[in-house]
């Protein structure tokens, strides 16, 4: 084996996600189908949920354009569109030297990116209430399953309807 | 984070897949040999890219298989040095953190490269497991109860490449060592806006500044 170029180019995420999309990636159980090995769909599961996820061509073009007054390294712009910083606090440690370059005009640079690249899919953390709400349900459906033998589905709504304090109604599906 | 790499390779394509069209059965061969392989200085093999070319086709003496000269592209996972990724905690022990990315597993952030100053609590009852803590600000408010800098796992970690290393292959290996790891990232979190994502996240909203 004889290594011609080890580097024939830098990847951004959102470049092998859709790469890999390509070949028929995606998030359903039909995996067993698709032409993809499981290690190959373990980085899918990693990109994913990164920022490149809801990234497109468009998106990145249009940022690439729009940084180059900013003079940037390469890696620099690698980092950003692959990390997609929302707050100069993200993006400080992407940027060498940023106080000598940049000054000011680091925020300048963070909305940039906030208005050019597309959110990723936020992972809000859950809010108290509905944590308990998430907590009873789990519970009341660890009982019946031990029951669900002899108990009807019916008979199930009915057994978590009533433990709820909040005196909502949760549906179980 | 990836790069590509173009490789050629000399490749005997057994009998058994000589049925299928040549780049269908070529490339299937070169999954099985390189996917998720470590190649020293290279990184870790992610896909087979495209198909370049594909010469010879020679059948030795003596042999049933056909012998091809690939040329290819492969996506690798290599990140450079000052690359910022985020990774899950794997596990906490008194040496250090240790992150998974899913596909790669290998990511060691050393005790000195967390931030200053930090401190292990360990679990009791458990060999060697704990979690980290970091003590900013007042002393006192470290001290208090519920600690506000904990790395816990809860969510995601933000950490800089400090150094990315292959091992050479060891001869012997005592029985209870850890599986040998071809490819060893090390990172650091010392430094603002790395760590788990929640830390600065409030930050963000107390204003505090530097």
């Amino acid at each position: 084996m004889k290594i011609k170029e080890a580097n024939a180019g830098a990847l951004t995420n959102f470049e092998v996600l859709g790469f890999l999309r390509s070949r028929g990636a995606s998030k359903d159980p039909t995996r067993v189908i698709v032409p993809i090995a499981p290690s190959e769909f373990k980085v899918y599961d990693y990109l994913v949920e990164s920022a490149a996820c809801n990234q497109t061509k468009e998106h990145v073009k249009e940022f690439l354009e729009r940084c180059k007054s900013y003079k940037l390294a390469k890696a620099e712009v690698l980092n950003i569109i692959n990390l997609r910083p929302s707050a100069l606090v993200e993006i400080d440690p992407i940027i060498e030297e940023s106080e000598k370059r940049f000054g000011e005009q680091l925020e300048e640079l963070v909305n940039l990116v906030v208005e050019v690249l597309p959110e990723p899919p936020t992972q809000k953390l859950p809010e108290p209430e509905s944590n308990e709400v998430k907590e009873d349900t789990m519970d009341g459906k660890n009982m019946d399953e031990d029951k669900t033998e002899t108990v009807t589905v019916e008979q199930i709504d009915k057994d978590q309807i009533e433990p709820n304090e909040d005196g909502e109604q949760i549906v179980v599906s | 984070m990836f790069y590509l790499s173009l490789i050629e390779h000399t490749l005997r394509l057994p009998p058994h897949i000589l049925h299928l069209p040549v780049d269908e059965a070529i490339k299937s061969e070169l999954e099985t040999l390189f996917l998720d392989k470590v190649i020293a200085k290279l990184g870790l093999c992610i896909s087979v890219y495209d198909i370049r070319s594909i010469k010879g086709g020679f059948i030795f003496p003596g042999d049933g298989a056909s012998t091809y000269t690939v040329e290819f592209r492969l996506i690798v996972f290599r990140p450079f040095i000052g690359e910022i990724i985020v990774a899950k905690l794997k596990e906490s022990d008194a040496s250090g953190l240790r992150l998974s990315l899913g596909f790669f597993d290998d990511i060691y952030i050393p005790a000195h490269l967390l931030p200053t100053p930090s401190r292990f609590e360990a679990i009791p009852h458990t060999r060697n497991q704990g979690r980290w803590i970091w003590d900013f600000g007042d002393a006192e408010e470290a001290q208090s109860e519920e600690p506000r800098f904990v790395i816990d796992g809860s969510d995601p970690i933000k950490f800089r490449v400090d150094s990315v290393i292959y091992p050479s292959i060891p001869l012997e290996q005592p029985e209870n060592s850890k599986p040998f790891a071809p490819m060893v990232i090390t990172g650091t979190i010392n430094y603002d806006g790395l760590g788990p994502v929640s830390w600065w996240e409030e930050a963000e909203m107390i204003q505090e500044d530097e």
